[in-house]
């Protein structure tokens, strides 16, 4: 705590020392940024000053602030794919200027280019963060016909999956449960509808997104691998909006549009998947209440209170529901609600108060009479209010700092079970967290060539009571560790605390205005950890928190990259990045393990180191008819657990060695744009038997080195084509009002049977006595044909 | 429950697809495999020894000939199991007696030339069953109509009572990886307190061949006139947790159930080596359970 006070006063002395002795003399250019067609606020939008060679980014809700000597100046914004402003400005005294930016074209129109250069890829101190927009998400060929936010990211370099249909993504080595998903600053516990095949995120109601795989900010943590940021939409404030489709899984419909005209709009999203609507009209097996069927809603709403003071309320419901019959089943979901606040302390102090609510949970039953039943639920739920600030010093210094305050209330399983009118309560105990962290950051230029961003965050857990806590012993590494004392928590007492350090530096060396190196460090911490020992996470996983048995992840990134853009219009943009992570108390689980229901579940669970590095390849070209990128990630991602695999590191379930993915958009100026996307990714690694055993009549698979993850299965390959189709813009020589397209798409193009493991059991038949039991090999592809789907997709 | 979720997966498994295929293994040493689960019963005690075999051998494996095969009962009884077959050691309980009671603790002993391994059980309580009933099922989403037996018998007070409940279809043991039905306590597993309960749906439920016809279509478990036998063994706790292994190991549903698989990994053993030379390894199980028997033929006027 001593180092900590001490750094932090450091940073505060020094930044603040080097803008106080001139601010008497300084003026303030600050606002918001628009989109004049929807009033959507503009995140990452560039405010220029040519004289100066600076500059300021819009943060995320569209506000930007520079600080610079009074005087005339000419002022440039520009944002991607929009027409840039030029204003000239007499800034003899602060100045409050909101600007309102035309786009380019309203639809499917993203990678165009305007005629001034955008390059923050290469001037921004920040690495290993990619954004995407929803044009762009939109314009790659799309499953089963449905455009999703989580399968697009897949396309950036660095992510990867344990393969097709699972949930969730990896990156940089990361687990799933490693990733930070925010939607509208709240977590979401499972980002996934129909157990991975389509991500939670209903792309009508999504503006924009970030992942951050390296050089986090200090604002952000609570988990050690990425930051995936999506942020919603506001909701158009100009005129009143329909918008929505029918495609192969989903109908979508999204309305949005102004309360008040610039002042306060609202958007409301909704999806609902339609198999069992459409098989009741074929069968009648689901008349008993059978269903199988998902659906989301996503709400958000503003308000403009004055020039000062704005609100965004926001919410997200979603379900997934697989019924039986009327009174069994299983469903899950998640629900979260978002209110911000953000305040202009004055024109170089921003501010943002965010109050969130996210709660996961899932629902079993069983039983079709009161006899007989088993009701089973689990929820993790959080409050949590977050502070944020930023203080825009001087052009040379942004100040941010603030505070997270997380209350956790984890229930890992609720269940009661009745066996013959008799009724058995299984239960498991409650668990409540506490997290709470500060951080302060300062993002600073040092002449035209250095910028870093530095910063610092601490951050602190505790489990607190009521409820039972454990002592285990110490078996054989791999084996049950078995409670040897129980103690009883009083509600409020802390069993056991922990507090990190979480530094954090980014910096920025311009070696021409086009080119820049950059290097960052970043340490991150996770106190809840998402308990699963299958290949994809499922529903059904829980979340738990850190306890005096399993102790918080850790890990520390370093990675360097080369930034170089080529041509006057950014024709090309490219990077190379090189990472390596190193991880401790990463968690896996005996064979055997029982996670499921399970009161003494620590001692199922076992903690090691992790590594991963990797190589990191970019080339994204901006211009032209053809356009699009080709993402390469050179990487290995592996853990070492006392207890597995002869406690020698092993390769992830998800690593691979080779990850090539391009996406090629065709956009010529007609009604008709095509995209193809192709991925090629080394095999993932598998266990593979060596031996056979017989036990008891049952065939085993057997290891005799008692390796994990020993061979890698084969390569995958995929091509998915789509084409969009505009509908014409005019009927019987009149503008039309309504604006519609087509999407028909191919996934997986050749029909390739790209495996997604290979597992190894004793055939199907009934064994015989006295005859020797068949062993096979049975390669399995989650997605083994040609799928094409179409979509038709409306707005007005 | 398990099943249930299996019944989800198999509606999303329409686009997966799967395909034999024979990958190249690492080769590996053969190891040793002692089977040695025994009953009190009063019946033909049998006790397997062979080497294991690569993987895609498909031939019967190499029965181990001229071990020393003893099982030593705490109160100084040694019965000797004798090799009738190559690496099959039997012990005639019909003719000479069960070789325990409830609670008596054995030790197996097998010495094969100079190495020696060893392993111990205790005979543990088992409930008797009440009864067996057939229900009728009508044919919903998933099953066609469907007759299915049900076993009723009460776990005995105090946690840690663990069960292997095998069942037989017209004599013919049920012997399917996901046939495999253990209980711990009433329940499923440790860690949940369903102690002392009349066994609970899915346990009482999981002495029903599962069964597909050509079509992949499930069949009623039973039809007229099919009778069902039902066993429920004691077994240790130790012995739980390796069926449970194999249950994990073997029972693979394949196609989209993959998505949730766990990694392959070798079953325990409780069979310990006595010596010292590192080449030897061992695998297998000795248990030594207590048996109660019922058993039922299905009539359907009687429903």
């Amino acid at each position: 705590m001593v180092y900590l006070k001490y750094v932090l006063c450091l940073i505060v002395v020094h930044v603040l020392g080097t803008s106080t002795g001139l601010a008497q003399e300084k003026v303030t250019l600050s606002g918001y940024l628009f989109d004049t067609s929807n009033g959507e606020t503009l995140i990452g939008a560039t405010v220029y000053i040519p004289d100066l060679e600076a500059g300021a980014v819009t943060n995320v809700y569209g506000f930007y602030s520079i600080t610079l000597t009074p005087g005339t100046y000419q002022i440039e914004y520009r944002y991607i794919g929009y027409q840039s402003v030029t204003r000239n400005l007499d800034l003899s005294t602060s100045q409050r200027v909101d600007i309102e930016l035309d786009s380019e074209s309203k639809l499917l129109q993203e990678i165009v280019i305007t005629d001034e250069i955008v390059d923050l890829n290469v001037t921004g101190v920040q690495m290993g963060t990619n954004s995407m927009t929803m044009q762009t998400i939109a314009s790659i060929p799309p499953f089963l016909g449905e455009v999703d936010v989580l399968k697009s990211i897949q396309f950036l370099p660095g992510v990867s999956t344990v393969g097709e249909g699972a949930s969730g993504f990896n990156v940089r080595g990361g687990g799933v449960g490693q990733n930070l998903v925010l939607l509208d600053e709240a977590p979401v516990y499972n980002s996934s509808h129909m157990l991975g095949f389509f991500s939670v995120f209903n792309p009508d109601a999504v503006k924009d997104i970030q992942l951050i795989k390296g050089g986090i900010p200090a604002k952000y943590g609570g988990r050690i691998a990425s930051i995936l940021d999506i942020r919603m939409k506001e909701g158009n404030s100009k005129e009143l909006n329909v918008s929505g489709g029918i495609g192969s899984i989903f109908s979508r419909v999204a309305i949005e549009g102004p309360l008040a005209k610039d002042k306060a709009s609202f958007i409301v999203a909704a999806r609902r998947s339609y198999a069992d609507a459409v098989a009741k009209v074929f069968t009648n097996a689901l008349d008993d209440g059978a269903a199988l069927n998902f659906y989301d809603l996503t709400l958000k709403t503003n308000y403009n209170i004055n020039k000062r003071n704005r609100i965004y309320l926001s919410g997200y419901f979603g379900r997934d529901k697989f019924k039986f019959d009327e009174a069994q089943g299983f469903n899950w979901g998640n629900s979260t609600a978002t209110l911000r606040w953000n305040h202009i302390f004055n024109q170089r102090l921003f501010s943002n108060f965010t109050a969130f609510f996210s709660d996961y949970d899932y629902e079993l039953a069983f039983g079709d009479d009161e006899l007989d039943k088993f009701d089973w639920n689990s929820r993790i739920r959080t409050f949590n209010f977050k502070p944020e600030f930023t203080y825009f010093i001087n052009p040379g210094n942004e100040l941010s700092f603030g505070g997270e305050f997380i209350n956790y209330d984890f229930e890992p399983a609720n269940a009661v079970g009745v066996s013959n009118g008799e009724v058995s309560d299984v239960s498991v105990a409650r668990k409540n967290g506490l997290e709470w962290a500060v951080y302060l950051s300062n993002d600073q230029k040092l002449g035209s060539n250095w910028r870093m961003q530095y910063g610092l965050r601490y951050s602190n857990f505790a489990l607190v009571g009521p409820g039972p806590y454990y002592e285990f012993d110490n078996p054989e590494p791999g084996q049950r560790r078995n409670v040897i004392n129980t103690f009883q928590a009083d509600k409020g007492e802390t069993i056991e605390q922990y507090g990190n350090l979480e530094p954090r530096a980014s910096l920025r060396y311009q070696i021409s205005p086009a080119a820049s190196l950059k290097a960052s460090y970043n340490r991150t911490v996770q106190y809840i950890h998402l308990v699963s020992n299958t290949t994809a996470s499922n529903p059904l996983d829980i979340w738990t928190p850190s306890t005096n048995n399993i102790e918080p992840q850790k890990a520390d990134q370093w990675s360097i990259g080369y930034f170089k853009n080529y041509g006057a219009q950014v024709n090309f943009e490219t990077s190379v990045e090189l990472y390596y992570r190193q991880a401790r108390n990463q968690i896996d689980y005996i064979d055997g393990a029982d996670l499921l229901i399970n009161e003494y579940i620590e001692g199922d669970l076992l903690s090691g180191d992790g590594r991963a590095y990797g190589l990191e390849l970019y080339v994204k070209k901006n211009t032209g008819l053809i356009n699009g990128w080709i993402s390469y990630t050179l990487a290995r991602t592996e853990l070492k657990v006392n207890g597995i695999n002869n406690y020698q590191w092993y390769p992830t379930r998800y690593d691979q060695t080779h990850n090539l993915k391009a996406a090629v958009f065709y956009d010529p100026e007609s009604r008709w744009k095509l995209s193809a996307n192709f991925t090629m990714l080394s095999g993932t690694p598998s266990t593979f038997p060596t031996s056979r055993l017989e036990v008891q009549g049952y065939l085993l698979p057997y290891n005799y080195y008692n390796s994990r993850n020993n061979v890698r299965i084969p390569l995958f390959h995929r091509l998915d084509l789509s084409a969009t189709l505009t509908g014409r813009k005019t009927r019987k020589g009149r503008a039309r009002k309504n604006e519609d397209y087509w999407i028909f798409s191919i996934y997986n193009v050749y029909g390739r049977r790209n495996p997604f493991s290979i597992y190894f059991s004793q055939t199907d038949d009934r064994p015989m006595p006295g005859v020797p039991i068949e062993s096979q090999a049975t390669q399995v592809s989650i997605i083994g044909s040609i799928v094409p789907a179409i979509s038709y997709n409306f707005k007005f | 429950m398990r099943k249930a979720f299996l019944y989800l997966i198999g509606i999303l498994s329409i686009l997966s697809c799967e395909d034999q295929i024979t990958p190249d293994l690492e080769d590996a040493p053969a190891i040793l495999i002692i089977d040695a689960f025994l009953t009190n019963q009063d019946s033909v005690q049998t006790i397997r020894i062979a080497q294991s075999q690569p993987y895609f051998d498909n031939s019967a494996l190499q029965g181990v000939s001229g071990a020393t095969v003893l099982v030593n009962h705490i109160d100084g009884t040694v019965y000797e199991f004798v090799e009738v077959a190559p690496g099959y050691y039997r012990y005639d309980a019909l003719a000479n007696g069960s070789i325990a009671r409830i609670q008596d603790s054995l030790t197996l002993q097998v010495t094969i030339g100079e190495d020696l391994f060893q392993a111990g059980s205790r005979v543990n309580r088992v409930p008797n069953i009440d009864s067996i009933t057939f229900r009728f099922e009508e044919e919903n989403l998933f099953l066609p109509d469907s007759y299915f037996a049900e076993f009723w018998s009460r776990d005995p007070l105090g946690p840690g009572d663990t069960y292997w409940i095998k069942s037989y279809k017209n004599g013919q043991y049920l012997n399917q990886p996901n046939e495999i039905n253990i209980a711990y306590d009433a329940g499923f597993s440790e860690g949940g307190d369903v102690d002392g309960l009349i066994f609970i749906p899915p346990i009482r439920d999981g002495i029903n061949p599962f069964e597909e016809d050509e079509n992949d279509d499930f069949v009623s478990p039973f039809e007229d006139g099919d009778s069902v036998y039902v066993e429920i063994h004691s077994i240790s706790n130790e012995t739980f947790r390796f069926l449970n292994d194999v249950r994990i190991q073997t029972d693979r549903p394949g196609g989209f159930a993959e998505l949730f698989s766990v990694p392959l990994s070798n079953v325990r053993s409780n069979i310990i080596y006595r010596g010292t030379d590192p080449e030897i390894a061992v695998a297998g199980f000795f248990n030594v359970a207590a048996v109660t028997g019922a058993g039922k033929r299905l009539d359907v006027t009687d429903l």
